[in-house]
């Protein structure tokens, strides 16, 4: 037998208050803090218990490429530096950047100008307050590393290509 | 840092918009660059396009290198190493601009 609609009791229109009312205990400081209430509340997660997604790699890497293109600059700098110089300081660091430790600084800092540059453009445009939905920034994320990749690669290639050529 | 959160996200994102034509210029150009002789940097260097665009990506980096360390220093350090850490990246990102200026001046003037 279904329940007439009047029987029912709405507890809709009721929320509100409750709402209020605890939210009115907790700014006053009431049983919040002295009673232990926080014992209660959830722990931030650490760590380790997040599961690995996509958007937060992209995020981490984000960073790691930030702090890869500070200390590449710094060389890039260094290098022009020395071409202001002298002949004999600017062949020890070219030497070091033509070298095989030097042409794989290069890559990385090629690759992390390239993935800093596109994420930086996903930040930009998450600002905008769009792009925020989980599988958009999840795809948005997969999408920047494919392509800071690709561009890279080809970047890469042309400029030791051209390097010989010259 | 304190009460300037608003102008640091400011510089950061005008400073972000800025570097991504010049990155991009500079992505193009840098490989094949970093092989020349050291009559071919100079070269390079001396021309004004290439000077004032790679100035231009070095300097306004400087800032927005400066207000990202920044972040990653204030939420992984809490102990007295943060302030010393904070100058030294200061020091660090006005000494790349000085730098970078004098070289680019030198390189353009000394024919």
């Amino acid at each position: 037998m279904a329940v007439e609609p009047s029987r029912r009791v709405d507890l809709a229109p009721m929320q509100p208050i409750f709402a209020q009312v605890s939210l009115a205990k907790a700014l006053s400081h009431g049983d919040f803090m002295t009673k232990g209430v926080s014992a209660s509340r959830p722990l931030s997660p650490h760590l380790q218990i997040w599961r690995f997604t996509a958007t937060m790699a992209a995020s981490i890497t984000h960073r790691g490429a930030g702090i890869v293109l500070y200390g590449g600059t710094l060389l890039l700098a260094a290098w022009m530096l020395a071409a202001a110089i002298s002949p004999e300081l600017f062949s020890v660091v070219s030497g070091v950047a033509q070298s095989l430790i030097g042409s794989i600084v290069i890559a990385g800092y090629v690759w992390s100008l390239a993935f800093h540059m596109m994420n930086g453009l996903r930040h930009l445009y998450w600002d905008s307050g769009r792009g925020l939905a989980p599988k958009t920034a999840t795809m948005t994320a997969w999408l920047i590393y494919v392509a800071s990749f690709l561009l890279a690669a080809i970047i890469l290639w042309a400029g030791f290509t051209a390097r010989g050529a010259a | 840092m304190s009460h300037k959160g608003t102008s640091t996200f400011v510089i950061q994102r005008a400073t972000a918009v800025l570097l991504i034509p010049l990155g991009a210029w500079l992505l193009f150009s840098i490989v094949a660059v970093l092989g020349a002789d050291y009559a071919g940097a100079r070269a390079w260097l001396a021309q004004p396009i290439n000077g004032i665009l790679v100035g231009a990506f070095v300097i306004i980096g400087a800032f927005h290198m400066r207000i990202g360390m920044a972040e990653i220093i204030v939420d992984y350090i809490q102990s007295w190493m943060k302030d010393v850490l904070l100058v030294i990246n200061w020091l660090v990102s006005l000494g790349l601009i000085a730098t970078v200026a004098w070289a680019i001046y030198t390189l353009s003037f000394s024919g």
